[in-house]
């Protein structure tokens, strides 16, 4: 894991790196899904538990994948307004320094409307971005919940897979290590972006 | 900076701000020029994003913001627009003037207030109030979109990067004896300029302008006869050879 940066603009972009492998990793999960599903068919019978298990395996990369890409896109979003509150931070330091060094200026009150501009679109940023980041904030939770889930299906697919005979229960094992494998890499994308998203607030 | 007027008569300034003895250490020295007319004002290349606070420190103690309704980039190198960004924020309804060719990539300083006025390769003119200038293409000197701006009632000529000299901040803003300056302008103008048939096209459109000052965009100011012994000494130069730019340095 790398160390939490410290401007927020590239924190942000970081976010929305790590979200963005988070994603891939659910797609993989959904042809987990589909294996379970093939290999459950040709067990036949003897892995009629199995069966509504790949069901849940299914419905878990289906909301991980809706989800990371909702995630994704507000990381984008916020990406881009971190991206404007820069430019317009900068802007207003600027303009501190012009209404120092030309004080004295018989124009410098023509830079007056122009600064409070700024101001404004400076404070409607930072309100935008902070919004921003809740919302972020709120999704990665409850993504983050969803994921618990999985840690169950793994024990019931493992539980499942020792009934289905020494045939099929290597591969049932297989799927089972690869829901938990895809869920927990998942969980610490979330993780690292949590933390990150915590020292965004800070800004 | 320093803030320097070139001219004045009844319709019309020109200004000069250079020399800032603030900037950072490892930036070029840039000259940044100014026509203000009755109602309104043309800023000439107007610098870099380093230069910016200062920029505008100086030209505030001259002329309202909201005076400057025009912008003009000569190219689009980083030490003539990449303020545009920060000039968006100050002079939301300006105009910027500039090569066609680069608009889509001046863009990317950010502009979301300026409107974008594309000069065409054959160049136009602009009149603000009484004052006509006239946008006088200069292509690969160096840029491959590359203009100056003459004005005829004034006789001064914005050369941009031709007739530009590397030097230090605390150098005289006019060339005060020719032969001696050669030595600060060779190398540029034999790196930065690739082509001799441009170049040798332009000394012979410019030679029929009648021209007071010069004024590049680095280094000093050229007046009178050195005008003249400028546009000798450039139509003889050999440009665009890296190996001999160093040989002969």
């Amino acid at each position: 894991m790398s160390e939490l940066s410290n401007n927020y603009f590239v924190s942000v972009a970081e976010i929305a790196a790590k979200l963005d492998q988070a994603t891939r990793i659910a797609q993989q999960l959904s042809l987990t899904a589909s294996n379970a599903r093939a290999v459950a068919l040709r067990a036949g019978e003897r892995a009629a538990g199995f069966r509504p298990l790949t069901d849940f395996i299914d419905r878990l990369a289906e909301i991980t994948i809706k989800s990371s890409r909702k995630i994704n896109k507000l990381a984008a979003n916020l990406s881009q307004t971190s991206a404007d509150k820069v430019r317009a931070d900068s802007a207003i330091a600027h303009f501190k320094v012009v209404f120092v060094k030309a004080k004295d200026s018989e124009f410098i009150s023509s830079l007056d409307e122009v600064h409070q501009r700024s101001l404004t679109r400076q404070a409607k940023l930072d309100f935008s971005y902070r919004r921003q980041i809740d919302r972020l904030s709120d999704e990665l939770e409850m993504l983050s919940s969803e994921l618990r889930n999985a840690v169950i299906l793994a024990t019931l697919s493992r539980v499942e897979a020792s009934q289905a005979g020494t045939q099929y229960q290597d591969a049932l094992i297989n799927v089972a290590d690869n829901v938990e494998g895809a869920a927990s890499k998942i969980k610490e994308h979330i993780h690292y972006s949590q933390q990150m998203v915590s020292t965004l607030e800070e800004y | 900076m320093k803030t320097h007027k070139l001219f004045e008569n009844n319709s019309h300034t020109w200004l000069m701000f250079g020399r800032d003895d603030e900037k950072p250490e490892q930036i070029i020295d840039t000259n940044q020029y100014i026509v203000i007319s009755n109602k309104n004002a043309l800023l000439m290349d107007p610098g870099g994003i380093e230069l910016f606070s200062a920029m505008l420190s100086a030209v505030i103690k001259q002329l309202p913001a909201d005076k400057i309704t025009h912008l003009f980039a000569s190219h689009q190198d980083p030490d003539i627009i990449s303020s545009l960004g920060l000039w968006d924020q100050a002079l939301p309804s300006a105009t910027l003037h500039s090569p066609w060719i680069w608009e889509s990539f001046i863009k990317h300083f950010g502009m979301n207030n300026i409107s974008y006025s594309a000069i065409p390769d054959e160049g136009s003119s602009l009149k603000i109030d009484q004052v006509t200038l006239d946008f006088i293409p200069a292509h690969y000197l160096h840029s491959s979109g590359n203009f100056n701006v003459y004005d005829k009632e004034a006789k001064i000529l914005m050369s941009g990067d031709i007739g530009a000299a590397l030097e230090t901040v605390d150098a005289p803003l006019f060339v005060e004896d020719f032969d001696e300056h050669i030595d600060k302008m060779k190398m540029f103008h034999q790196r930065w300029m690739p082509s001799n048939e441009a170049k040798n096209d332009w000394v012979k459109r410019v030679r029929k302008l009648d021209i007071e000052m010069m004024c590049p965009q680095h280094g000093r100011i050229f007046k009178g006869d050195n005008v003249k012994r400028f546009l000798d000494w450039f139509e003889a130069l050999e440009v665009g050879l890296i190996a001999k730019a160093k040989a002969q340095e």
